[in-house]
């Protein structure tokens, strides 16, 4: 196997920049920095995926002693990431790749404009045996063929000679030449995209009950509230579920409101956000909470022969039976005290003060484990007003999503430097700067042929492409 | 079901190919890297079905998906790619050696996938979140990357024994190892194929990540070590252009690259974060 030659190696060393000599321009242009860069990048990442970031602070914070904590915080380490360190190291990553790519830019556009030169001697130093071969066929005949055949293969046929010795040249791939600065640049797409997300988006979250609006979501950092332009409201949420109970989808009908009218009705699915007014929202979470309604059953003795059932809203005054004074809910609870849900209940007799107490779903349940209980407590017990005795049958719950409200005026930047990166390292990658040579030279009746070629990176496939035309070219004189 | 248990027996099938490889080298008969390169290749025709088998299983199931959504499937999908990636080195380098390297990292994914009492081979259904057409090309794109940089493991570890040949040593297992110079290129060319394949992973899982959490990058600890391999793989591409840093310090650097890619893929499991669900 030959060995690998870069155009990297040889660009550095043919086109050292003359112009700068500037301290800190040497400094940022060196590949050394950058190696540098890069492992100090890879072993701080580390640190952020022990150290907790954001979230489980507190638990950590508890094994360290006071003046570590006070260490850890100063430099920033629970929100290691996003601090001015960090984003220093990668200003350096950035301007690194800048100050190089200025350096050495000139240089590959010289390779990329080099005048093609049929005569070159160097590249047929050292050719390899079977590259060379002799035809019975004169000079000039057979350069007519070789020349009519390179034309056909290639776009430009540059040729030079005389009677005794002609060349041509042809060549592919020139643009390889700018593959790194494509994949380089690609970077600072991606690098900008994200400082401009970090500094004029934002992430936030808000939990939209069935039925409500709302125009504030919460800043998951500062923990703050926010106010959006408009107001978002949840019309239905619903989940289906597979077989074994597991969550199959979940999905909010939202309507987005402008100046309290409906301006847009969207359907908001995990893995199809929604947009609106440039801010995206993401089905995140969904849980449920306690509607307005409770179904009530009410017994006047102590047996469940006399009961009525009915389905009361919170804070509206019923007449209770027999019309012995009025009733309200005057609070629902979903988990009141540890024992599920329960109903405050507040009666105004027809003489004397009002009264509360509250009614507990699972009254049965909790006088099971703790006997006696409910009764003890004037505040607990449902039968408390004689001659009545209150049982909760349900309370209505309502589901509410949880929505994950972002912006992120970067993202578009980010998009752009992964579609260049695919495209650099294509380009990088997968083209090079192929240049071939064909060498005729006059032996009398003979000629003698020679194929020679350069590439970039891609030896491989020059190697290829020589044997390829190397065949081809014998076959022209059989 | 019928795909695991296939599977299973694979893992016995690439353990016998390694074990010819090895044979190969050890007596230098030619005879035993032609009978391992066709098990390998039986191998693998078995695996590719079992790998369909278990796509129209899920179908069946009503459950379908493909099957690239769990550690289960990931780990076999995981050994695929090493065995397809390391026919094709053979194939066009025309050398048989790099087997003995190769091979046991797909029969381990196998053997782990296989009978590891943690993973369930049971096929499951996709929660919301894992439901995306980028899921497909997010998993295969990292695990071509992981095959590729395990396979630049497999040459580095060839290349350090190699360094240590002495020629009146006349060792038949050190002499039929490549030369240093081609496994240096070849190790570049797989870390390019790896670089490349481990930055589309990148890309394309944070276009999912955005599109089903809402941000393409949340340093979660998933993220945060893919990325610390992916400069680490960066590293060692730049680090051909400082004079002096070929050979030796590549290979060393390829060590430390696989092992932050398998870290990666399980050290990251014990800690918390957006992927755990995929435990
Ligand atoms: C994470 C950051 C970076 C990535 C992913 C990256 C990626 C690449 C890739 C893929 C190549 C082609 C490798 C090859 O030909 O083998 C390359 C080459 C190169 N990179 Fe970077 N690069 C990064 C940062 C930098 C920085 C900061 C510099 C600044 C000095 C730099 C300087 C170079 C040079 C000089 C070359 C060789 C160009 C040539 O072939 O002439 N890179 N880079």
């Amino acid at each position: 196997m030959r060995p690998f030659v870069f155009f990297g190696k040889s660009s550095m060393n043919e086109y050292k920049s003359k112009k700068q000599t500037n301290i800190i321009w040497k400094f940022f242009r060196s590949v050394k920095l950058t190696l540098f860069i890069l492992l100090i990048l890879a072993v701080t990442s580390i640190l952020g995926t022990v150290i907790p970031q954001r979230e489980g602070i507190m638990e950590f914070a508890r094994r360290l002693n006071p003046d570590m904590f006070r260490l850890f915080i100063s430099l920033d380490l629970f929100d290691m990431y996003h601090s001015i360190w960090f984003r220093s190291i990668i200003g350096c990553l950035a301007l690194n790749l800048i100050i190089c790519s200025i350096d050495r830019f000139p240089g590959a556009l010289k390779l990329f404009r080099a005048q093609p030169r049929p005569d070159r001697k160097k590249p047929f130093e050292n050719l390899p045996p079977e590259q060379t071969f002799i035809v019975r066929e004169k000079q000039g005949k057979a350069a007519e063929r070789v020349s009519s055949f390179l034309s056909r293969r290639f776009k430009n046929v540059y040729t030079a000679g005389d009677q005794n010795s002609r060349s041509f040249y042809v060549e592919k791939g020139r643009f390889a030449h700018f593959g790194v600065y494509i994949v380089h640049s690609s970077l600072l797409f991606v690098i900008t995209g994200s400082l401009l997300g970090s500094f004029f988006g934002f992430e936030a979250y808000v939990n939209i009950v069935e039925g409500d609006k709302t125009d504030t979501v919460i800043l998951r950092k500062q923990k703050k509230p926010m106010k959006l332009n408009f107001e978002v409201r949840c019309d239905k949420f619903s989940v289906d579920f597979y077989e074994n109970g597991a969550p199959k989808e979940y999905r909010s009908d939202l309507s987005f409101l402008v100046n309290g009218k409906d301006v847009k009705k969207m359907s908001l699915l995990v893995n199809h956000p929604v947009q609106f007014e440039g801010v995206t929202f993401y089905q995140a979470n969904y849980g449920s909470v306690p509607g307005k309604k409770a179904q009530l059953k009410i017994s006047r003795h102590s047996g469940k022969d006399d009961e009525i059932t009915m389905l009361i809203e919170s804070g509206v005054n019923t007449a209770l039976p027999d019309n012995k004074g009025s009733f309200q809910i005057a609070k629902i609870e979903g988990d009141f005290m540890r024992m599920g849900p329960a109903v405050l209940i507040s009666i105004q007799p027809d003489k004397g003060d009002e009264i509360q107490f509250w009614v507990f779903k699972d009254s049965e349940m909790i006088e099971k484990k703790v006997p006696g209980m409910l009764g003890r407590f004037p505040k607990l017990n449902p039968s408390a007003f004689k001659p009545y005795t209150f049982y909760l049958d349900d309370i209505e719950s309502k589901y509410y999503t949880g929505l994950q409200v972002n912006k992120d005026p970067g993202v578009f930047f980010v998009w752009a430097g992964f579609f260049l990166i695919i495209a650099g390292f294509y380009v990088t990658f997968f083209t090079s700067h192929m240049r071939i040579w064909v060498h005729l030279s006059n032996m009398k009746k003979r000629t003698r042929i020679s194929i020679a070629g350069t590439s970039g990176r891609d030896r491989v496939r020059l190697d290829r492409e020589l044997t390829h035309l190397t065949g081809n070219i014998k076959e022209l004189f059989n | 079901m019928l795909n695991s248990l296939i599977l299973s027996y694979i893992t016995f099938v690439y353990f016998g190919a390694f074990m010819l490889y090895l044979l190969m080298m050890v007596t230098g008969k030619d005879f035993f890297g032609r009978l391992a390169t066709f098990v390998t290749l039986v191998g693998l025709c078995a695996h590719t079905i079992a790998i369909i088998l278990r796509w129209v299983e899920s179908h069946n199931l009503g459950i379908g998906h493909a099957p690239f959504s769990n550690l289960y499937e990931s780990l076999i999908f995981f050994a695929w790619t090493i065995t397809f990636l390391y026919l094709i080195m053979e194939w066009r380098t025309k050398n048989r050696t790099f087997g003995v390297f190769v091979m046991p990292l797909a029969f381990l994914a196998m053997a782990y996938a296989s009978f590891s009492p943690n993973i369930s081979s049971r096929i499951q259904p996709l929660i919301p979140a894992l439901k995306s057409n980028w899921l497909i090309s997010h998993v295969i794109t990292c695990f071509v990357g992981y095959a590729a940089f395990g396979i630049s493991f497999g040459i580095s570890i060839m290349y350090l024994v190699k360094r240590l040949d002495r020629p009146e040593w006349k060792n038949i297992f050190l002499r039929v190892i490549p030369d240093l110079s081609i496994l240096d290129n070849l190790n570049y060319q797989v870390i390019i194929i790896g670089f490349l394949m481990l930055t589309l992973g990148i890309i394309t899982g944070s276009v999912w990540a955005h599109s089903a959490w809402g941000s393409y990058w949340s340093w979660d600890p998933k993220e945060t070590w893919s990325l610390i391999s992916w400069l680490i793989y960066a590293f060692v591409l730049h680090s051909r252009f400082v004079r002096g840093w070929k050979g030796k310090r590549m290979a060393i650097f390829c060590f430390i690259g696989f092992s932050c890619v398998l870290f990666t893929y399980f050290g990251v499991n014990y800690l918390a974060g957006l992927h755990s669900y995929a435990k």
